[in-house]
Formats: structure tokens, C-alpha cells, sequence
């Protein structure tokens, strides 16, 4: 894993969510497709690196939410997703798309729950919101994994499950 | 000589991540959301030409007959104008002889830009940058186009953030429209806000203005907040309204905002 890079492309990420992507009502989750990219493209320990640090880059972007649950949520299903992908390879774009789908709906409602559970409300319409989000995430997602790659300087073809 | 390397196991790994995760979570908020507002103001400058940016494109040319954005301000400011007078007039009748001050007088305004805007979605809230922060506290109130958007919920060196009057957790003193019964508005969420348990034989219709009651310590006359958007009979109990009310100005355009600091020392 390049870091330097991957510091930068988070924080470029982390500043369009918050900037750019913050003012529409419906918008892809940046950070749950980088999260997703990261699990199935390395190893496992860079996985879970990754996936914690995209979490707390979610958290420090996601106020009013308190810092936490982006950070616990994204950490356990980006390691979920590394692990499995040691058995499945999630080759095909359909099937990433259905992988960012799932960890978006997944890691939505658990940063809700945690926050929940800490004393923050829960909006009436959160779950359309999750579902939303991840709907636009999941298509959007796999067309983003080539720039990305491209970025970390890795090649497409390295599809092989660790 | 060959470097020597720290193997740290997988599950360690994910074991200090996620106790990290955890302490985060349950460490006071004011003191992590210092956190959120110090990479704010640290990546300021590209979050604000990324809102720009968002804006201008989403910025559409009024069609024929529409009401402009500096409609909505002058409809906005003679609306709270009037319901200052309106009040005015009521503490004369009160007070006889007494003159009574202006509304804003003694106050002062702190006027800051709006750095990020998340306004649709489960909660809303601006990050603005104030240009003094001399008197900003939390709980001041927030104008944006001559109307009531929200209240300050944390302040830190040029930065704050502005918990809108939509936000779940806010929860705010109004009137509507010429009733003059103390309700309060509680956020809901997604750009709009409910008023419950107003009771269905009060006369409301969609359209009703919807003002700030002042406040002892935050505002010193009643400010218009937003407009009934809609009204229907509330599915529960039948025997209460189900008010929506939506903001008197479009948030998500607002560029700077002023906020509002009573009793300052000129």
C-alpha cells in the first residue's frame, strides 16, 4: 500500500463529501465506496488500516453526529468484507456494486444504532436516507474503482483473494 | 544491517482500532466535536469553494412569476417588521406611557460565512466561519435572509456550527400565524420542522407564518422562523393538528448568515 497516496485520496474525498457533495440532497457516500475498494483491492491488515481510517475521516466530516460510530461500523464491516473476500472475489462490477449496497445499508444503520445509543435522535426517515445513499453509492461506486486504482497505482487485474 | 520488524497480529489490529473507535464514541461531545470544527476550519477554504461550486450549480434562473430570493428577504423583513410592530403596540397598550425600545436595539450582529451546509438528510446543520467571535456563545440565534434558521450549538476559535431549527434535537418557542398561543417547534429533519399538539379547533391554514417567540436571554422580539407548509389532521389523535413547517428562507442557497448577540457591550 502506497500511504502517502492513500492520505492524500482520503483527504481529497473526505473535503468533496464534506464541500461539494454536503449541499444536495441525494448524494453517493464517497468514503463507503473507498472503504469497499480498499477491502477487496489489499491484503487484510491494510484492509482493516484502511477501513478504520476511512471510518474516522466519516466521523470528523460527519457532525452533528458525535465521533465514534462511523469509525466502529466502517472498521468492522471493511474487515467483514476483507475476510469474505478471502472466500468470494468480488470480481464483476454487478457484484461490487452489491457489496457497496450492502456495507453502505450495513455500516448506515449501525452509525445510526451506536449514535442511538449514546443519546442522539433518530430521525423519522433515516432508513430511506440509508437507503438512498446507498442506492446511489452502488451505482456510482464501481465506476469510481478504475481512477481509484489508477491513483494507488495498483492494476485492474489484481483480483486474487488473499 | 537488516531492519527489524513489528509483526502486530490481525486481531490485535482491529482490537486497538475498534477501543479507539470506542473511546471516541463515549468521550464527551464538546470535547470530540472540537475535532469535527478544527477540520473545518483547517480545510476551510476548499469546503467553501466545493458549497460555491455546489450552489452555482444548483442555482437556477427564476422563471416568470416565481418568487426571487430577494422577494423572500423583503417578504421576510417586513413580515418580522410587523410582528415587531404588532408586539410593539400590545406593550404600549400594556406599559401605558412607556416608550418602549426598538427590537434591536442593544443588539449586535455577528455576521460569518457558511463554510459547509448540510441541510437535507437525518440532521441539519451549518458550519460557518464568523468574522468576531467576541460574545458568541451557544444558544444565540441565527438569521439567515431576515428570518430565524437555527441556534449556535458549539463555538471554537472562528468557527462554529449552527444547529438548524430542523435538526431532530432542536427545539424552539413559536406562534403561529395571529394565534397567540406558546407552542413549540421541534425539528424533524430533512429541511422541515413539526409543531405538535396544537389542538384542531385553533384556525390554522398552510401558508401561516410562523414566528420565534422571544426569549429572555437569546431574542428580544418575535422573528419570523417559517411557514406552514402542511396542515392535515394528525393520524393518532385526531383531535390535534399535524402542522409541517418549513423554513422561511432557502438554507441551502444562504451564503452568510448573521447571528444575533443580545446585551453586547458597544
Amino acid at each position: 500500500m502506497r500511504w502517502l497516496r492513500f492520505a492524500l485520496l482520503i483527504l481529497a474525498v473526505t473535503v468533496l463529501q464534506k464541500g461539494l457533495l454536503a449541499r444536495w440532497s441525494s448524494k453517493p457516500d464517497l468514503l463507503v465506496i473507498l472503504l469497499v475498494f480498499f477491502a477487496i483491492y489489499y491484503n487484510t491488515s491494510e484492509a482493516i488500516i484502511s477501513s478504520f481510517t476511512i471510518g474516522f475521516a466519516a466521523d470528523l466530516v460527519g457532525s452533528p453526529m458525535p465521533m465514534g460510530p462511523q469509525m466502529i461500523s466502517f472498521g468492522l464491516f471493511g474487515t467483514l468484507l476483507a475476510y469474505l473476500h478471502r472466500v468470494i472475489a468480488i470480481k464483476k462490477m454487478p457484484y461490487q456494486a452489491l457489496a457497496i449496497f450492502v456495507t453502505s445499508v450495513l455500516t448506515g444503520v449501525l452509525t445510526h444504532l451506536l449514535a442511538y445509543i449514546t443519546g442522539e435522535p433518530v430521525a423519522a426517515n433515516i432508513f430511506a436516507v440509508v437507503f438512498v445513499t446507498s442506492l446511489y453509492s452502488s451505482i456510482v461506486g464501481p465506476f469510481l474503482f478504475l481512477p481509484t486504482a489508477w491513483w494507488m497505482r495498483i492494476k485492474m487485474s489484481r483480483f486474487s483473494r488473499r | 544491517m537488516a531492519r527489524k520488524q513489528t509483526k502486530i497480529s490481525r486481531r490485535m489490529l482491529f482490537t486497538w482500532f475498534i477501543l479507539t473507535g470506542f473511546i471516541f464514541l463515549f468521550a464527551p461531545q464538546n470535547f470530540t466535536s472540537k475535532f469535527q470544527l478544527a477540520f473545518v476550519h483547517v480545510f476551510r477554504w476548499p469546503l467553501s469553494i466545493g458549497g460555491n461550486l455546489a450552489l452555482t450549480a444548483r442555482t437556477q434562473q427564476p422563471l416568470t412569476g416565481t418568487v426571487g430570493r430577494s422577494e423572500i428577504q423583503n417578504r421576510n423583513y417586513i413580515t418580522t417588521l410587523e410582528e415587531t410592530l404588532d408586539e410593539e403596540r400590545k406593550k404600549f397598550k400594556k406599559l401605558y406611557g412607556l416608550y418602549n425600545t426598538y427590537v434591536w436595539e442593544g443588539t449586535d450582529f455577528a455576521l460569518a460565512d457558511v463554510i459547509t451546509a448540510k441541510v437535507e438528510g437525518s440532521r441539519n446543520e451549518l458550519t460557518i466561519a464568523c468574522r468576531k467571535t467576541n460574545g458568541l456563545t451557544e444558544g444565540q440565534f441565527v438569521l439567515g435572509d431576515n428570518s430565524i434558521i437555527g441556534t449556535i450549538s458549539d463555538v471554537s476559535s472562528r468557527t462554529a456550527s449552527v444547529k438548524l431549527f430542523t435538526d431532530p434535537t432542536s427545539r424552539i418557542a413559536v406562534k403561529i400565524g395571529e394565534l397567540d398561543i406558546k407552542k413549540w417547534m421541534q425539528g424533524n429533519g430533512n429541511n422541515t420542522a413539526k409543531i405538535p399538539l396544537v389542538s384542531i379547533q385553533h384556525e390554522i391554514k398552510k401558508g401561516d407564518k410562523v414566528i420565534a417567540r422571544k426569549n429572555a436571554e437569546f431574542l428580544d422580539g418575535p422573528v419570523i422562523i417559517g411557514r406552514v407548509a402542511r396542515l392535515k389532521r394528525d393520524d393518532k389523535d385526531p383531535l390535534f393538528w399535524d402542522i409541517t413547517v418549513e423554513p422561511a428562507c432557502d438554507i441551502e442557497q444562504l451564503e452568510d448568515v448573521a447571528i444575533i448577540i443580545m446585551n453586547s457591550q458597544k
